[in-house]
C-alpha cells in the first residue's frame, strides 16, 4: 500500500509539472491571441489605451491558466491509468490501485507485480514536461501577426489624434471661461449680478468640458451669451449719456467744475462730488447759483434718462426759485442715480468680460471644429498648440464701456479703449482689439483672443478696420451659418456709417 | 514492500500453458496464434470451433492435444447419417444373471477431450445433441441424466468451402462455442518444415505435460485474475459496439444484423484473464481483451447479406470496433 502511495505521489508531482507547463503554454497562446485580437480591434475601432488593453490580457491569461491549473487535480485512479497507458504497464497500476484494499487470491501478487514493474519504469516520464509543437507554432504565428499589425500604419491613429485635439481644444476653451470667471472675481468692482454671471460661466465651462466634440461644445456658448446679455441693463447708455452731459454742463461752472471732473472720472466719485455740491448750495453766491441752475437746466434738457432729467430739472428750478433745500435734495437724487450708474457699469463690465471669455472659447472650438470637418483635426492640433502659447503675449480684449455724448463724437473712456457709438445697444457690444503682433506675425493675421490678456489699448477708430477684417475672416472660416455672417457684415457696415459721417 | 506470497500459484498456470504450447509446437508447425487460442480456451474451460480448409492440421492439433494431456480422448466423425445416440450413447438390452434388461451404453462424448470432426456435416438434430451436452455438461438418456467427465473440452472442426450437403450451425448453437478459431494456411517456410517433419521415417512423439487435475486448477486460478473497472467497461463497450442499434460505426450499422450476446462479454473477460496469466501478469489489460476479441466475437456477430455481397467479414468489423473504441482511463 505504502509503495502504491509513493508511486501516486511521484505521479502526482510529475502530473502537476506537466499540467503547469501545459497551462503556461495555453496562457501564452491566450495572451498572444489577445494581443493580436486587440491589434485587429484597434484598426477597426478607435481606442486610445491600446497598449494598456493589450498588456491587460497577459496577466489575465496567466491568472486564468493558473486558476485552472490549481483547480484541476486529476484523481489517483486517473493518474494510475494514464501512467499504465503511457509507460506500457498493461493496466497493472490502475488495477492495483483500484483493488488496493481487496484481498482476493491474486490481489497481493498483482499489487506486488505492479509495484515491481513501476519500480523499473521512470514514472515522471508518464507526464513529461513538453511544449506542444502546434501551440508553439500558433504562438509564433500570432506573435508575428500582432507585431506586423503594431508596426503597420493604423488608420485609426488619425481619428485618435483628432479626438486628442478635440479634447485639448475643449480644455483650452474651458480654461478660457475659467480665466474669465477669475478675472471677474478679481476685478475689484463687484456688481450685484456677479453671482449670476459666475453661475452662467460655471455652467458653460462644465458643458464645454463634458461635450462630446468641439461642435457640441460650441452649442453651449450661444445660450450662455444670451443669458449674460439679459443681465445687462439696456438703460445704462442713456444714463451714461445723461451723466456725461451733466459733467459737460457742470464743467462750465465754477461751483460744479470739480463735480464735472469727478463724474468724468467715474460715476461713484461723481456721486460723492454731487453730494458735496448739494451740501454747499447754501454757501454759494447768487451768481454761482444762477450759473449752476443754468448748467443743470441744460443738462436736464440733454438727459436721455427720465429720472435724471426730472431730478436735474427739479434741482435747476429749485435753485432758480431760491429753494436751496429742495435743490440739495434733487442733487442728492442725481447722486443716487450716479451710484446706480456705477453699479450698472460694473455689471456691464463683468458681462462683457464673461462674454469675451466665451468668445475666446468659441474661437478655439470653432477652429478645431473646422479642422475636424476638414478631416485634419489631428494634424492641425500639433500646429495649434505652439501658436496658442505664443498668442498669450500679443492678444487681449479691449472691452470698454466708454462714455460718449450720443452723437459719436468720442469721449474719454474710463475703462478700456472703447467709445460709445451713440446707439442704445452699444453698451454690451464687444470690441476686440487685435494686439501687438508677435515677432514674425503680420498685423493682418487674425489672432485668437485670450481671456485675461492685458494688451495696450488703442482708439476704436484705429482698430475697427483691422478688427472688421479679422472678424469677417473668422466668420468665413468658422461653422457660422450664412445668415449670421450677414449679421456680422451688417454690424460692421452700420459701424462704418458714423465714421463716414464723421 | 509487499512480500506475501499469493495463495494461488498463478505461475504454475503460466508454466502449464507454456509447456502445452511447447509440446504441441513440436508437431504443429507455425500456427502460434492457433495454439495460443486453443490453450486459452482449454484453460478457460470453453469449447472451440476450428474452421479451416482440409489438410491444415485441425485434426492433428486436437489429436496432439489429447496426447499432451493425460485425459480421455475421443473422436467423432460427423456425417449426415450420424444419430444423437451415436454421440451421447443409448440403452441397449443386455443379459445380466439370466435377466434381460436395458443397459446404458455410453457414447464417445464421455471423454475429457472430444474431437467433433466436420460438425457441420451432421444433421441439426445430431448437432443439437452435442451442443446441448457442451452447454449443460450432462447427458440425458431415457430418464437418467449423467454428468460428463470434468474437464470436458470439445474441439469441433468445420470446413468453410464444401457447403454442399452440410448443415450450418444455427446462431444460438454457435454462441455456445467459447472461441471460433480460424486455421490459416501455413507460410512457405512452415510448409517446408511440415514436409520435413512428416515425410521422414519417424514423427515426433508427444509427451503428456498435464492431467485433468492440473487443467481444473488452472481453470479455477484463471477466474481469480483481477480486472480493473475501466478495463471491464472497455470490454462491455466492445460488445455493445457490435450491435447496430448501439454502435456509432457506419460499418456496424450497415452490415451487422445481430451483435454479440452477453455470453460474448463473459468469453472476452474470461479469455482475457487467461491470456494475462499466460503473459505472466496478474491483471487483465486492454491488450488481453484486444488479443482475444477476434476468436471470442467473430462467431457471435451475424452479418447482413449485404456484408457478404461486399466481402465484409466479421473479423473486419471487429477490427474496426477495436480501432474506434476508446480506452478511457478511470474517471474517479
Amino acid at each position: 500500500m505504502s509503495s502504491l502511495e509513493a508511486i501516486l505521489r511521484e505521479l502526482r508531482r510529475a502530473a502537476r509539472r506537466a499540467l503547469g507547463a501545459r497551462y503556461a503554454a495555453h496562457a501564452v497562446v491566450g495572451a498572444v491571441a489577445w494581443v493580436a485580437a486587440v491589434m485587429i480591434l484597434v484598426r477597426l475601432v478607435p481606442f486610445e489605451r491600446r497598449a494598456e488593453l493589450a498588456v491587460l490580457g497577459i496577466p489575465v491569461a496567466l491568472a486564468i491558466a493558473a486558476a485552472a491549473w490549481l483547480m484541476r487535480r486529476p484523481s489517483a485512479a486517473l493518474l494510475m491509468a494514464m501512467a499504465d497507458i503511457r509507460l506500457g504497464l498493461k493496466e497493472r497500476l490502475s488495477t492495483a490501485w483500484e483493488r488496493r484494499a481487496e484481498s482476493g487470491p491474486l490481489d497481493d501478487a498483482q499489487r506486488h507485480d505492479a509495484v515491481q514493474h513501476a519500480a523499473r519504469a521512470s514514472l515522471p516520464a508518464a507526464f513529461p514536461v513538453r511544449v506542444n509543437r502546434g501551440e508553439a507554432t500558433l504562438v509564433a504565428i500570432l506573435a508575428i501577426f500582432a507585431l506586423a499589425l503594431a508596426l503597420l500604419p493604423n488608420p485609426m491613429d488619425q481619428v485618435l489624434a483628432q479626438r486628442q485635439a478635440d479634447r485639448v481644444s475643449q480644455a483650452r476653451a474651458a480654461k478660457a471661461v475659467a480665466d474669465a470667471k477669475k478675472k471677474i472675481a478679481d476685478s475689484g468692482k463687484p456688481s450685484p449680478k456677479d453671482a449670476q454671471i459666475q453661475k452662467i460661466l460655471q455652467d458653460a465651462q462644465a458643458k464645454i468640458h463634458e461635450a462630446d466634440s468641439p461642435r457640441k461644445a460650441l452649442e453651449s456658448i450661444t445660450p450662455a451669451e444670451q443669458q449674460l446679455q439679459k443681465l445687462a441693463d439696456p438703460g445704462t447708455p442713456a444714463l451714461q449719456s445723461s451723466a456725461q452731459n451733466l459733467a459737460n454742463a457742470l464743467s462750465g461752472t465754477a461751483a460744479g467744475r470739480s463735480a464735472a471732473q469727478a463724474i468724468s472720472t467715474n460715476p461713484a466719485k461723481g456721486a460723492q462730488s454731487v453730494r458735496d455740491l448739494a451740501s454747499q448750495l447754501q454757501s454759494l453766491s447768487p451768481k454761482d447759483r444762477e450759473e449752476l441752475a443754468k448748467a443743470l437746466a441744460k443738462a436736464s434738457q440733454q438727459a436721455q434718462n427720465s429720472q435724471m432729467r426730472d431730478s436735474l430739472s427739479k434741482a435747476s428750478s429749485s435753485l432758480q426759485s431760491g429753494d436751496a433745500a429742495s435743490a440739495a435734495q434733487a442733487l442728492n437724487d442725481v447722486a443716487s442715480q450716479l451710484d446706480s450708474l456705477q453699479e450698472q457699469e460694473n455689471t456691464d463690465q463683468a458681462v462683457a468680460a464673461a462674454i469675451n471669455g466665451l468668445e475666446a472659447a468659441r474661437q478655439g472650438l470653432a477652429a478645431q471644429a473646422d479642422r475636424d470637418a476638414n478631416g485634419q483635426g489631428g494634424q492641425a492640433n500639433a500646429g495649434v498648440s505652439p501658436s496658442a502659447g505664443a498668442s498669450g503675449n500679443g492678444n487681449g480684449n479691449g472691452t470698454g464701456t466708454g462714455t460718449g455724448n450720443g452723437n459719436g463724437s468720442g469721449g474719454t473712456g474710463s475703462n478700456g479703449s472703447g467709445t460709445g457709438s451713440g446707439s442704445g445697444a452699444a453698451s454690451t457690444e464687444r470690441i476686440y482689439v487685435p494686439g501687438q503682433p508677435v515677432p514674425g506675425q503680420s498685423e493682418n493675421d487674425p489672432t485668437p483672443l485670450g481671456p485675461g490678456q492685458d494688451v495696450p489699448l488703442s482708439p476704436y477708430t484705429q482698430v475697427i478696420e483691422a478688427y472688421q477684417q479679422a472678424a469677417l475672416d473668422a466668420t468665413d472660416q468658422s461653422l457660422i451659418p450664412g445668415s449670421e455672417r450677414d449679421l456680422v457684415r451688417e454690424y460692421f457696415s452700420q459701424l462704418g456709417e458714423p465714421r463716414a459721417a464723421k | 514492500m509487499i512480500a506475501e506470497e499469493p495463495r494461488v500459484d498463478a505461475t504454475r498456470v503460466t508454466e502449464l500453458a507454456q509447456s502445452l504450447e511447447t509440446e504441441l509446437a513440436r508437431l504443429i508447425v507455425g500456427q502460434k496464434a492457433l495454439l495460443r487460442d486453443t490453450v486459452i480456451a482449454l484453460t478457460a474451460g470453453g469449447h472451440v470451433l476450428l474452421e479451416g480448409v482440409p489438410g491444415l492440421g485441425k485434426t492433428v492439433l486436437v489429436r496432439s492435444l489429447g496426447q499432451t494431456l493425460s485425459m480421455s480422448f475421443s473422436r467423432i466423425q460427423f456425417t449426415p447419417d450420424l444419430m444423437p445416440a451415436d454421440i451421447v450413447g443409448t440403452n441397449i438390452i443386455g443379459d445380466t444373471d439370466g435377466r434381460r434388461e436395458f443397459h446404458y451404453q455410453a457414447g464417445p462424448i464421455f471423454a475429457n477431450l472430444v474431437l467433433a470432426d466436420e460438425i457441420n456435416r451432421a444433421t441439426p438434430k445430431t448437432q443439437s445433441a452435442l451442443l446441448e451436452a457442451m452447454q449443460e455438461r450432462t447427458v440425458t438418456v431415457g430418464t437418467q441424466t449423467r454428468p460428463l467427465p470434468s474437464p470436458f473440452f470439445v474441439l469441433a472442426t468445420q470446413n468453410p468451402i464444401e457447403l454442399e450437403g452440410t448443415y450450418p450451425l444455427p446462431e444460438a448453437q454457435l454462441d455456445r462455442f467459447f472461441f471460433k478459431i480460424l486455421v490459416p494456411f501455413p507460410s512457405e517456410g512452415d510448409l517446408l518444415e511440415i514436409a520435413r517433419r512428416t515425410t521422414g521415417d519417424s514423427t515426433p512423439q508427444l509427451k503428456s505435460v498435464a492431467d485433468a487435475g492440473a487443467i481444473l486448477t488452472a481453470q479455477r486460478t484463471a477466474r481469480e485474475v483481477p480486472i480493473a473497472e475501466h478495463v471491464l467497461r472497455y470490454a462491455a463497450r466492445l460488445v455493445s459496439a457490435t450491435h447496430p442499434d448501439r454502435s456509432e460505426l457506419d460499418s456496424v450499422r450497415r452490415y451487422v444484423r445481430w451483435g454479440a450476446s452477453p455470453r460474448g462479454l463473459q468469453t472476452l473477460v474470461l479469455a482475457g484473464k487467461v491470456r494475462a496469466l499466460l503473459e505472466g501478469r496478474y491483471n487483465v489489460a486492454f491488450d488481453d481483451l484486444n488479443s482475444v476479441a477476434q476468436p471470442a466475437l467473430r462467431h457471435r456477430i451475424f452479418l447482413q447479406f449485404e456484408a457478404e455481397a461486399d466481402g465484409i467479414t466479421a473479423d473486419r468489423i471487429i477490427s474496426e470496433i477495436l480501432e474506434h473504441t476508446a480506452k478511457e482511463p478511470a474517471s474517479k
